[in-house]
């Protein structure tokens, strides 16, 4: 493909697969509440116009910058993550040496974007999610950074083609078994979702967000849909072989693998609870975290 | 004039602009975050010269670095949520004396130094490379010692987080005695609460 028809299919991809999850949670919310979705394949371009059409808020004395950017930047890193991902094993958008290096530095400039959108609405509620969300997400983006060296280590390459064909003969979802796991985790986290909705969840009146409305509300929200489809689609290439696959081209099974990652992360999200944010930092920092690093040590001595 | 010398005049302009912001601003967090941006557009510049590795990995420190410092110095100053303005320099004359004195003395440094021109031939392995070069035949013992520091910082701080000011944090608090060895002050934890006596 050309430089120009990658970039389309970039776009179309984050488009549809943001998209397909919001389809996903109307189904899912209204499987849980026993009713019969109203256009399910619809509602969610109902809600862009719907809230497209409200004002943007203004709050007194915000930082109006940070508070501004903060959604199209957080947009701009799903984006970026999705880039470092190859659909085939010629087309990749961003064929960088260090990819997964790249993607550490998306999760730890993720985690500033969503603090400064809290912080910069000058709004008590904004403030105490974005405090809670750097509480949690450091340490869940330490957790991953762990899971991706490990995948790392089979490939002999920080490059995510390479890691890729490095599962030519074994995924790493069955070689490293506590990978997968452990990176779904950080999906919830990037994109605060259900048991990891620290930031922007209803009990502190919608967080990070509770004062944006109109379009800087809509970015935000697709950009929380396009960072959990840039986390399944890395975890789509790292752990389940990304393009890889017989029969069907491989763009076919990047796109198959990915909704089967977003799948599950929506059931996740939707059927786990959440519990509180100080039980969370115990059970990242005396769970979590040991487990990364027996899931390190193992792969460490299987790479040997 | 190439697309790499534009993008390096670009983050060029970035970081000295962001790193001269940082000292006019009036509020830590944007101080800390205005550091960030210029030591991510160094970063860049390291990508353009060929050292990946350490370019995106200094985006990465310095991303999480800032977060980290922002919110410990808002916890410590006592300034509501670093939004209040407060003044950020302090030694006003000695502080530009020295910016002053370094600055000349680090460009002087510059044009005195003869650079080597010796480019990286394209398609060399630089990471591989540079991890070879800094660890060589210890790069197992490094990442044992460099996880194993880590699982003992984080042991020694769940230990020690566990004694608190006012109690174990796994019983709850328990407001200190008002003489020493005696009973804690207050209410007790399960005793009746002060709205039984309003009962008729």
């Amino acid at each position: 493909m050309t430089p120009i028809a990658l970039t389309v299919a970039w776009v179309a991809f984050l488009l549809g697969m943001a998209w397909y999850i919001a389809v996903l949670d109307g189904l899912w919310s209204a499987a849980r509440e026993g009713r019969s979705p109203r256009a399910p394949l619809a509602n969610p371009l109902y809600r862009c116009a719907t809230m497209l059409r409200h004002q943007s808020n203004l709050t007194e004395a915000p930082d109006l910058l940070n508070w501004r950017l903060a959604p199209p930047l957080y947009a701009g890193l799903a984006g970026t993550g999705v880039a470092l991902v190859p659909f085939s094993s010629t087309n990749v958008l961003a064929d960088l040496e260090v990819g997964i290096v790249w993607w550490g530095a998306i999760e730890a400039l993720t985690v500033v974007i969503v603090f400064l959108h809290g912080w910069s609405a000058n709004s008590q509620f904004g403030l105490i999610g974005a405090y809670r969300y750097v509480a949690i997400g450091l340490p869940v983006m330490l957790i991953s950074m762990f899971v991706l060296i490990a995948t790392a280590l089979p490939a002999e390459s920080l490059a995510i083609p390479k890691i890729i064909e490095s599962q030519r003969g074994l995924w790493n979802v069955i070689r490293q078994p506590l990978g997968l796991p452990l990176f779904l985790l950080l999906g919830l986290s990037l994109s605060f979702r259900g048991p990891f909705n620290y930031a922007d969840s209803a009990d502190i009146a919608d967080g990070t967000a509770a004062e944006v409305s109109g379009a800087p509300r809509l970015v935000w929200e697709f950009a929380r849909l396009a960072m959990l489809t840039a986390v399944a689609t890395v975890a789509a290439s790292v752990f389940l072989g990304g393009y890889l696959g017989p029969w069907l081209p491989g763009p076919m099974w990047l796109v198959l693998k990915t909704a089967a990652v977003l799948l599950v992360l929506v059931g996740l999200s939707h059927q786990l609870a959440r519990i509180s944010p100080s039980r969370m930092m115990t059970l990242i920092w005396t769970v979590l975290l040991p487990l990364s690093f027996v899931h390190l040590v193992w792969a460490g001595v299987l790479a040997l | 004039m190439n697309v790499t010398d534009i993008a390096f005049w670009i983050f060029a302009a970035i970081a000295v602009v962001s790193g001269w912001r940082v000292f006019c601003t009036d509020s830590m967090v944007r101080a800390s975050f205005l550091l960030m941006l210029s030591f991510i557009a160094v970063g860049l510049i390291m990508v353009l010269l060929n050292a990946p590795y350490l370019g995106i990995a200094t985006v990465f420190m310095m991303a999480v670095e800032m977060m980290v410092m922002a919110l410990f110095m808002v916890m410590y100053m006592m300034n509501p949520a670093g939004l209040n303005p407060m003044m950020m320099v302090h030694q006003h004359r000695f502080s530009i004396a020295a910016g002053v004195f370094l600055f000349a003395a680090l460009t002087g440094l510059i044009i005195v130094t003869r650079f080597t021109s010796n480019p990286v031939a394209p398609g060399t392995e630089v990471v591989a490379g540079l991890g070879k070069e800094l660890l060589g035949d210890s790069m197992l013992i490094f990442e044992t010692a460099g996880v194993t520091l880590l699982a003992t910082m984080v042991a020694s701080v769940i230990l020690s987080s566990r004694s608190g000011r006012f109690g174990a944090a796994d019983t709850g608090s328990v407001p200190p005695p008002l003489e020493p060895g005696g009973e804690p002050a207050g209410r007790q934890p399960g005793q009746a609460s002060g709205h039984a006596h309003h009962h008729h």
